[in-house]
């Protein structure tokens, strides 16, 4: 640690050369300059946050995590049996839902950083112990079928990877419990972050393909109604499974957890906007990815998203990497398992 | 002696057999350990939220659940204003969070116990505990009343969660002020930032700001953008200088400008000669608000001289011996036990220690804090190339340096 010694403290401080005392001159940065009471100073001891580029990915973060963790193993088998059932055609409820999600994450992420509260705290200040615990009670039971249907994604996509689910669903379980319980919210997060990266194989699938993108553009912009009772269903899962609870009890506590105060929010809702966005381009990619396959090579009943990745492979509509990455990508590894833990946590 | 949910599911009636519903009771916080109920609040016929004076109550009987009055005639209508400084118990306290000062943590009421009859009915305590919750979520009929759960109000410190609350007069108990400020911070940490705000905007200046040095870097300008900049100012002026330069060097840059001109020209020079230093080298650990006195002095003159200046810094275990006031060039140190222990008309030549390891400004943090830890020093002081005394970096300091960041929040700040 110590590097050439100096005199200091073997001889009279006085006595010593004045150059003998600096170790090593360094290069120092020149830092701000500002003229305070007349006097011009270089402030290199700034505490700044980080700018450019990195500033808008250290902002990046909870709302990321937050809207993706909404691409569960349910998620998943919605938006398969929307693409597999009827085409391209419900792409046109995902962009309206893509607005509607983004204003309410945008507003759970300002309600936390103008209160510093998670949003189970403010319901219960604001209309007391009853609904917060009606709040509190269908969040947990929501959460308790979300995360049973992410072990039921994880053991399935395990054993089409050839591992059995008795061995997946525990490890699975010890990890997430591990993570939740001794892991920092820091960590967590870069983890869960880093997991995000996953979702692109989505888009990816969905451009190899090969989708009619006329077809697409339609769906996308020319609203289609059905009388059909297979069509309300799935537009009522879409809007169930993209809009879930848990993901703004999670958004708002994230926030809270980061320590963004109010003063500091304008540029925080970036990340709550481009969370919504990207997780509905991942959902809509999913959506034309199985159009293009499964709904064009009339394979319409679609229970489970491994139906898709089995009926796919089966019938050589996806290749054999597609299905090895269908079943990775179906596991957000626990990302919603991490969220009810937190609301239970909060 | 009655739970506030029971009160509250007691119909109110007067002499003329008129009824209305209780919807809620205002205390006035301000008025004494145990704060008196003021006021009571119900619907009208017509729907309206109306509110009658305490002194109107006849008699409460808690079996028929029934509030007997005079005359619910003589009610006025709620309107904005009508609260003065009351508090009102179910919209105001109940579930807000309130802090819990003889077990040190900050918890939420989750039913309140009033004590006392007609005449005069007193908040004397918050129940926290689950029988609270399920008391008020069955109306009464579950949830045994615990004492072990019920907490003195005297020692509960109702915070609204805003920082501006205290400047418009609502009123606290304050006793949270006699804790030390390790404990105010650790306290501060359970709570949101606005109600942490709220915190610090209650205490006197002076722990005020031993409380907001402890905090963690992020909650501490979190907490300091909050505050009014009159109390801002007076908190960045007696704060230790290498604290405030971290806490000023974070926020914008025009806010940082206007503070740092405003500041008294001691402080805001001292914070501008720190803050020319990259964190990361010694000049950026450093304090420099350092004791120093003249060589050619004898020990009375010297202690004579060092009254004033020993007054205010948190670091006065060692003094150091500079040749002269403006040249600062460093001579050697007298601890203060030596200092006062020595025949007042030996020089301080004779009696300080002269040979002294130092440190270089722009050496790196990490280096130097191993030094300092590595010397058994409670600091060293730092030298720039002349031997010019520029600060000094403390053990408290070098700790924070070299800890795991989970650590450097929780180890204590004694000298700086």
């Amino acid at each position: 640690m110590r590097k050439k010694g100096t005199a200091g403290g073997l001889e009279a401080v006085d006595a010593l050369e004045a150059k003998a005392l600096p170790l090593s001159p360094r290069s120092i940065p020149s830092g701000l300059r500002l003229s305070i009471r007349g006097r011009t100073v270089h402030l290199r001891g700034l505490r700044r946050p980080p700018a450019g580029i990195l500033r808008w990915l250290a902002i990046l973060g909870p709302g990321l995590i937050a809207t993706s963790a909404g691409n569960d193993a349910g998620g998943i088998a919605t938006y398969t049996q929307a693409g597999a059932k009827f085409g391209y055609e419900l792409i046109w409820v995902m962009l309206i839902l893509t607005v509607s999600f983004a204003v309410v994450q945008e507003m759970c992420a300002r309600l936390g950083a103008a209160t510093g509260r998670g949003l189970l705290d403010l319901i219960r200040e604001r209309y007391g112990i009853g609904w917060a615990l009606l709040a509190v009670v269908v969040i947990l039971i929501a959460n308790g079928g979300v995360t049973i249907s992410e072990f039921v994604g994880i053991g399935a996509a395990m054993e089409l990877l050839g591992v059995s689910k008795y061995i997946a669903v525990p490890v699975g379980a010890v990890l997430i419990w591990y993570l939740v319980i001794y892991g920092s919210y820091a960590r967590v997060e870069k983890i869960l972050l880093l997991m995000t990266l996953v979702f692109f194989a989505y888009p990816i699938a969905a451009i190899m393909a090969k989708p009619n993108w006329m077809e697409v553009a339609r769906g996308a912009f020319i609203p289609t109604f059905r009388a059909d009772p297979a069509y309300i269903v799935l537009v009522v899962g879409l809007l169930g499974t993209t809009i879930t609870p848990y993901i703004q009890v999670f958004q708002q506590s994230s926030l809270v957890e980061r320590g963004v105060a109010r003063r500091h929010y304008g540029p925080e809702r970036i990340d709550a906007y481009a969370g919504a966005i990207f997780s509905n381009l991942m959902s809509i990619s999913m959506i034309i990815a199985t159009a293009a396959t499964l709904y064009v090579a009339g394979h319409r009943d679609i229970e489970t998203a491994s139906d898709a990745a089995c009926t796919g492979a089966r019938d050589g509509q996806f290749g054999e990497g597609a299905v090895r990455d269908w079943t990775l990508r179906r596991n957000p590894p626990g990302g919603s398992g991490l969220a009810a833990g937190n609301s239970l946590c909060r | 002696m009655v739970m506030f949910s029971q009160l509250r599911r007691c119909d109110i009636t007067d002499e003329q057999g008129r009824h209305a519903k209780l919807l809620d009771l205002s205390v006035a916080l301000l008025d004494s350990d145990y704060p008196p109920v003021t006021n009571l609040f119900f619907l009208n016929d017509k729907n309206k939220k109306h509110w009658l004076p305490w002194d109107q109550v006849q008699k409460i009987d808690l079996k028929a659940r029934r509030i007997s009055v005079q005359d619910l005639k003589a009610s006025k209508r709620l309107v904005a204003g009508s609260l003065g400084k009351d508090v009102l118990l179910g919209d105001g306290i109940l579930d807000a969070l309130v802090l819990d000062l003889l077990n040190r943590r900050a918890t939420r009421a989750n039913d309140l116990w009033l004590e006392g009859d007609e005449s005069r009915l007193e908040l004397r305590s918050a129940d926290t505990g689950f029988s609270g919750f399920l008391r008020r979520l069955s109306g009464g009929r579950y949830g045994r009343i615990s004492k072990s759960t019920l907490y003195d109000w005297k020692y509960v410190e109702f915070l609204r969660g805003d920082p501006q609350a205290v400047r418009n007069g609502e009123g606290y108990h304050l006793r949270v002020a006699r804790l030390p400020p390790g404990e105010i911070a650790r306290l501060s940490d359970m709570l949101p930032y606005l109600h942490a705000a709220e915190l610090i905007t209650l205490l006197p200046d002076a722990k005020a700001v031993d409380a907001l040095e402890v905090f963690s870097p992020e909650r501490q300008l979190q907490v300091f953008e909050e505050l009014e900049e009159k109390q801002a100012l007076a908190l960045l002026t007696l704060m230790a200088p290498d604290i405030a330069a971290d806490l000023v060097g974070r926020l914008p840059t025009k806010i940082m400008r206007h503070y740092l001109a405003r500041l008294p020209e001691v402080q805001s020079e001292r914070l501008i000669d720190l803050l020319r230093y990259p964190e990361d080298t010694v000049g950026g650990i450093m304090t420099n608000d350092v004791v120093s006195v003249r060589a050619n002095l004898t020990v009375a003159k010297a202690r004579e001289k060092l009254k004033e200046p020993l007054k205010t810094p948190d670091f006065v275990f060692i003094v150091y011996v500079v040749d002269n006031e403006r040249s600062r060039k460093l001579r050697g140190l007298i601890s203060l036990r030596n200092l006062i222990t020595a025949d007042d008309d030996q020089p301080l030549e004779e009696i300080m220690d002269p040979y002294v390891t130092t440190l270089s400004p722009l050496s790196s943090a990490k280096e130097g804090a191993y030094r300092v830890i590595d010397s058994h020093m409670a600091a060293l002081p730092v030298v720039d190339e002349e031997g010019q005394l520029m600060g000094l970096v403390t053990v408290d300091a070098a700790i924070v340096q070299v800890a795991p960041p989970s650590w450097r929040t929780q180890a204590p700040r004694i000298f700086s």
